[in-house]
């Protein structure tokens, strides 16, 4: 019934909309997702033409190009067939005139009902809305916020319009409101489209069944809403629900590195995305269908970077890692969990190379790796269980960050030296000369593995295996280094490979969890789903018995050995 | 504050043009002596004329030379006008600033009297004392600035409170300053702009007032004035003096206002930004 | 905020008045009498005659005994004799009070309901050429002072193209009665009512452009165009009754500069109303009156503006008594 094809609003010099193309059929409800400032409010106004700018492309409103009609013709379509619900703000309503005088107006003034009519459906309308009776005399500044917002709904659905647009409907709501007027609107008019505009992951969730994201005036990405919120696909998707909170939310929050800028070429994104590539600053991807998304991304969304194939390693007759099928998005954590001896360790030296399978593939970007070259540890690095031990004690640290540089030869010694000194910055250590002479063993444990961290990302890796990285630290120390691993993912858009016994540290820095017993993979998925809801009983297990401060003492946890089969 | 008062008025068409006329009007009233060729007190018997080119705008019912009473008329209504004007705008700054710092009674008291000052007609209490005592034109500044002070009084009132409010008050207050020094540092610096407009429409109440008050015959005898002159064409406006003695003088004076209306509608957003926009040329 | 404040505010204005009315005549220099009747006045009258109005104003007495005499006699309506008009002042002012009230009444609702309208259409076009001409058109308008639009009328309609008398209110000894008079009194009335609505246009056609612009940015101005609404119903349902509000509240004080302008335009045109009356009285030298419309005019005023701000609240929803 709607379909926007090529839209593009600006206001003198700044584009606001660079071309939109959507589609919205009868009892849909399509929510419009973007941060301030993206626009998403103009496109809202632009289907009304309420815009004050330059509005050029199609937009098609059961069959008929809205941008194409006289003023006389947009204006008896509006409200009539098309109305919107606007952000509730101050003044939004008239203050000089009651609640039902503005809510029979356009029912009055479009011819559609009498007065008597008109004031009989305002009833109605209001109390679907759940607006107190007694109240319906009332001026707008004597409302409360959320009286204000239902009064707003009851306005719109006046003369019942095919299309209703939704301006931020349930932010400023409490929790119940939110849930209350959620399931009104649901149920509301079902053979009427909705469009849903906001920031708001949650009304997202509440009210629509297919979502589109908006970023630097283009949608980037659109599909299911439960497809999308469950497996993002495009770099910015993924970030915008990592940095909201809500009640499944187990890792911890993160940001988007940069702020918002608009690119005079190619992506919107591209100055913040964690993968760019040459073709992404010079040409903008166009919205595509691939595997049930639209997606509009040069590299076809969130790439998979590592891939292991029915990887299996042995050690004479010992299968320390048997048929193993794992994955590693770009930009992801995924967290290996298993006790000691499950077979961690191997698979990850055999991923770096440090063992060779007996069975299985490992791929990475799609390609077979058979011979580990210096491009494959330019990509890929690891951080040992012991800094301790990784670290050679006849090295300074400047030497130690420098060592990879010096070995894959490249730059001079001066840039070499630069890109080690920032590092050191990046990972919090010092940069002073005194610091940079010093030897391990001078260093406090904590310092050591920064130093070994530090150390793997100065090739600047793609993914970084990390092998325990806080078994030989305090707690506090141990909060410090989690942290800054989430520091460096946002940052440098660093894949990780997060081994741990550990299940409690893994849920705060993984999207996806594994769990490994005995050398197989049992259980693999997004993290909150593993923590909420475990399938196999070593993981409930494993759950249960992991570090909690507040334990119940009556009920008594049950302490299974972990040993058990 | 940040707006230049000076900018605002410089660019806006009517401002400018305003202006112009004002500072026409003050080199007319200031080069009077100069460009007037008559004494305009000195009669003769050569009354009723025409205008020639000994009397450019011809003479009145006395002999008088219009055009030179024109001339000297302005420095009546302009001297009436900017001096009621500084005298009302500096007692409305007293008591705005004082009522907006002092608070209390004081202020309660002031501002009562502010506003019933406000809702009088000005022009019934000047005609009621003049009716006694025969006024001279400081006599009619003292007057007229007494009565004329409220509406700025409340003005500039409204904005001390604000100022009031302001960071910097706050500081010196912190540094032991007392009132007078918080008031004359402070606040009365910032109030610049407010108070240029609310000097202006002053002037231009004045000049009107004065005008009219000489319409109705209340004026000082000794000097000359554009009302007066008015009231005496009146008397002869079957005849067709009106042209050359009504119409000039009208005329004079109504520009004079205009030129008034016109610079302080400019300055206007200075106090109230939202009104600047597409309106100017 | 409202009537409690105002309240106060009146009485003081009309304190003021009455102390200023009382206080006027016998600060002059003299006898106290004369400063009341004027010396023309006092010439006519006998010595018994003063004597009696000697004890009238307690003129023999303390001060506050005769601001007493004076307030008590003003509750009884007694507002003094005219020596001048031979008559009570209080019977001539209303005698010539019906005039002033057609006069200023008529120019009133004129000059505030076509400026109201002025100031929508001009506000609405913001910036457009129709706009700024208005603008400057009527701000010129208003530098003219009612007295020379009025002779600039007289002269062009009445006594050029003789199409409107040129004096009074209606045409003497003429014996008209009902249409015919009422023509006859609007052909008389025409000029004076036009000199005093042009001067005072500007007034309300000012305020309400300047509320407009600030209300147009209002966001219920675009929920009002989002709901299909015509420009007229925007325009004056929707921006228009918002841009009234401060009209209503400056109508009192415009009121007082109506009632000031119908003077000089009642001399103008010789209009028999109060204005005229107090000019005469000027000449005359008659106090009594001077003062009795000084009084009445003053407080007219005062009780119009203490009506029309109980009225706000009626039509300003956000408003409410604070008593």
């Amino acid at each position: 019934m709607l379909e926007i094809k090529d839209l593009r609003v600006s206001y003198g010099q700044d584009v606001i909309l660079n071309g939109i193309d959507l589609e919205l059929g009868s009892g849909e409800t399509l929510a419009i997702v973007g941060e301030s400032g993206t626009g998403k409010t103009t496109l809202g106004l632009s289907i009304m033409r309420l815009t004050e700018g330059t509005v050029r492309g199609v937009i098609r409103f059961n069959g008929k190009d809205l941008l194409a009609l006289s003023d006389n013709e947009m204006q008896q379509i509006r409200w009539s067939q098309i109305a919107i619900v606007f952000q509730n703000a101050n003044n939004v309503l008239n203050p000089v005139y009651t609640v039902l005088n503005q809510i029979m107006e356009p029912m009055v003034e479009h011819g559609l009902k009498s007065r008597d009519e008109a004031r009989d459906r305002t009833a109605e309308l209001l109390r679907y809305f759940g607006f107190p009776r007694d109240r319906f005399s009332a001026y707008p500044h004597q409302l409360s916020g959320g009286e204000q917002q239902r009064v707003l709904l009851a306005m719109a659905m006046a003369n019942n319009p095919e299309l209703l647009i939704l301006d931020e409907p349930l932010s400023s709501l409490d929790a119940a409101s939110r849930t209350e007027i959620g399931n009104l609107l649901r149920e509301t008019d079902k053979h009427g489209a909705k469009l849903v505009v906001t920031h708001d992951l949650d009304t997202v969730s509440k009210l629509a069944d297919r979502m589109a994201v908006l970023y630097g005036g283009k949608i980037i990405e659109a599909g299911l809403t439960r497809d999308v919120f469950s497996r993002p696909r495009h770099p910015y998707t993924r970030a915008l629900i990592r940095a909201y909170p809500n009640m499944t939310t187990v890792k911890d929050l993160q940001g988007i590195k940069g702020r918002m800028t608009r690119p005079v070429s190619g992506c919107p994104f591209h100055p913040r995305c964690t993968q760019v590539i040459d073709i992404c600053r010079t040409k903008t991807p166009h919205l595509v269908w691939s595997e049930g998304r639209h997606i509009a991304c040069h590299r076809g969304g969130i790439i998979t970077l590592l891939s292991t194939k029915n990887l299996t390693t042995s050690f004479g007759s010992l299968k320390a890692i048997e048929s193993v099928n794992l994955h590693i998005e770009a930009g992801e954590t995924l967290a290996l969990v298993g006790q000691t001896g499950s077979g961690k360790t191997t698979l990850a030296k055999t991923i770096m190379g440090l063992h060779q399978p007996t069975e299985g593939d490992v791929y990475l970007e799609n390609t077979k790796v058979d011979n580990r070259g210096k491009d494959f540890y330019k990509r890929v690095q690891m951080v040992f269980q012991n800094p301790g031990e990784s670290l050679s004690h006849r090295l300074s640290v400047l030497e130690a960050v420098m060592e990879p540089l010096d070995i894959q030869g490249i730059g001079t010694d001066e840039e070499r030296k630069e890109r080690a000194i920032q590092v050191l910055g990046e990972v919090e250590l010092p940069q002073t000369r005194n610091f940079l002479n010093k030897y391990p063993h001078q260093l406090s444990g904590g310092e050591m593995q920064r130093l070994a961290i530090a150390r793997a990302l100065v090739l600047d890796p793609a993914l970084l295996i990390a092998d325990e990285p806080t078994a030989f630290l305090d707690a506090s120390i141990q909060a410090k280094i989690l942290k800054l691993l989430l520091n460096l993912q946002e940052q440098r858009g660093l894949s990780m490979l997060y081994i741990t016994h550990d299940i409690a540290a893994a849920r705060k820095v993984s999207d996806r969890i594994a769990i490994m017993l005995d050398g197989r993979v049992i259980e693999e998925g997004p993290s909150n789903e593993i923590i909420t809801a475990p399938k196999q009983g070593y993981t409930k297990n494993l759950l249960t018995a992991a570090s909690a401060l507040h334990s119940t003492e009556s009920s008594g946890i049950e302490q299974q050995t972990l040993n058990s089969q | 504050m940040h707006i230049d008062l000076k900018k605002e008025i410089k660019e806006s068409g009517p401002g400018r043009a305003g202006l112009i006329i004002l500072l026409l009007m003050i080199a007319v009233a200031l080069l009077a002596p100069v460009i007037a060729p008559y004494n305009p007190y000195q009669q003769s018997t050569a009354s009723l004329l025409p205008p020639s080119w000994n009397h450019w705008l011809g003479t009145n019912q006395v002999g008088q030379d219009i055009w030179s009473r024109l001339v000297f008329g302005a420095r009546t209504s302009l001297l009436v006008g900017f001096g009621v004007g500084i005298l009302s705008t500096l007692l409305g700054t007293i008591f705005g600033v004082s009522a907006a710092l002092l608070g209390g009674l004081y202020e309660k008291v002031v501002m009562r009297i502010v506003d019933a000052f406000i809702v009088i007609p000005m022009i019934i209490v000047v005609i009621l004392i003049s009716a006694y005592i025969r006024p001279s034109i400081l006599t009619l500044i003292l007057l007229l600035s007494l009565l004329s002070w409220q509406g700025g009084a409340r003005i500039v009132r409204a904005q001390a409170l604000s100022l009031k409010e302001r960071g910097h008050v706050a500081a010196a207050r912190s540094f032991g300053a007392h009132h007078f020094y918080i008031a004359w540092r402070h606040i009365v610096p910032d109030l610049g702009p407010v108070l240029l407009v609310d000097f202006i429409y002053s002037v231009r109440r004045a000049v009107f007032m004065e005008a009219g008050l000489a319409f109705l015959g209340i004026t000082d005898p000794t000097v000359v004035s554009w009302g007066m002159m008015m009231r005496d064409a009146l008397s002869f406006s079957y005849l067709n003096v009106w042209q050359w003695w009504l119409v000039p003088t009208g005329v004079a004076l109504s520009l004079t206002i205009i030129g008034l209306t016109f610079v302080g509608h400019a300055a206007e957003p200075v106090i109230e930004p939202r009104l600047r926009g597409a309106e100017v040329a | 905020m409202f009537s409690k404040r105002n309240l106060v505010a009146y009485a003081i204005a009309f304190l003021f008045i009455l102390v200023l009315n009382f206080a006027l005549p016998r600060m002059m220099p003299g006898d106290p009498l004369m400063a009341i009747y004027g010396d023309e006045a006092l010439i006519a009258m006998t010595p018994e005659l003063k004597a009696q109005l000697v004890e009238r104003f307690a003129l023999d007495k303390p001060l506050w005994q005769q601001f007493g005499a004076y307030f008590l006699a003003l509750f009884q309506g007694k507002l003094g004799y005219s020596y001048y008009y031979n008559a009570p002042v209080l019977s001539v002012i209303l005698g010539r009070l019906p005039w002033t009230l057609l006069l200023v009444g008529t120019s009133l609702v004129l000059s505030t309901m076509l400026g109201i309208i002025l100031g929508i259409e001009s506000g609405w076009r913001r910036g457009s050429r129709t706009d700024r001409a208005m603008l400057a058109g009527l701000m010129s308008l208003n530098g003219f002072p009612d007295f020379f639009l009025g002779m600039l009328l007289l002269i062009a309609f009445g006594v050029t193209l003789g199409i409107f008398p040129l004096a009074g209110a209606l045409t003497p000894y003429s014996g008209l009665s009902g249409l015919a008079l009422v023509m006859d009194i609007l052909r008389h009335l025409f000029l004076p009512v036009a000199a005093l609505t042009l001067a005072h246009l500007a007034n309300g056609y000012l305020l309400t452009r300047n509320t407009m612009i600030t209300v147009l940015k209002e966001p219920y101005m675009l929920t009002a165009k989002a709901k299909g609404l015509s420009q007229r119903v925007l325009k004056y349902r929707h921006a228009g009754r918002n841009s009234m509000l401060p009209v209503v509240t400056q109508t009192g004080i415009w009121m007082g500069r109506v009632v000031t302008g119908a003077l000089f335009v009642e001399l103008v045109f010789a209009y028999p109303g109060v204005g005229y009356l107090t000019y005469e009285a000027l000449l005359a030298r008659d106090y009594p009156i001077i003062q009795g419309v000084f009084l009445m005019v003053a407080i007219s005023v005062l009780v119009a503006n203490f009506l029309i701000d109980l009225s706000y609240p009626k039509l300003d929803p956000r408003v409410s008594y604070a008593y």
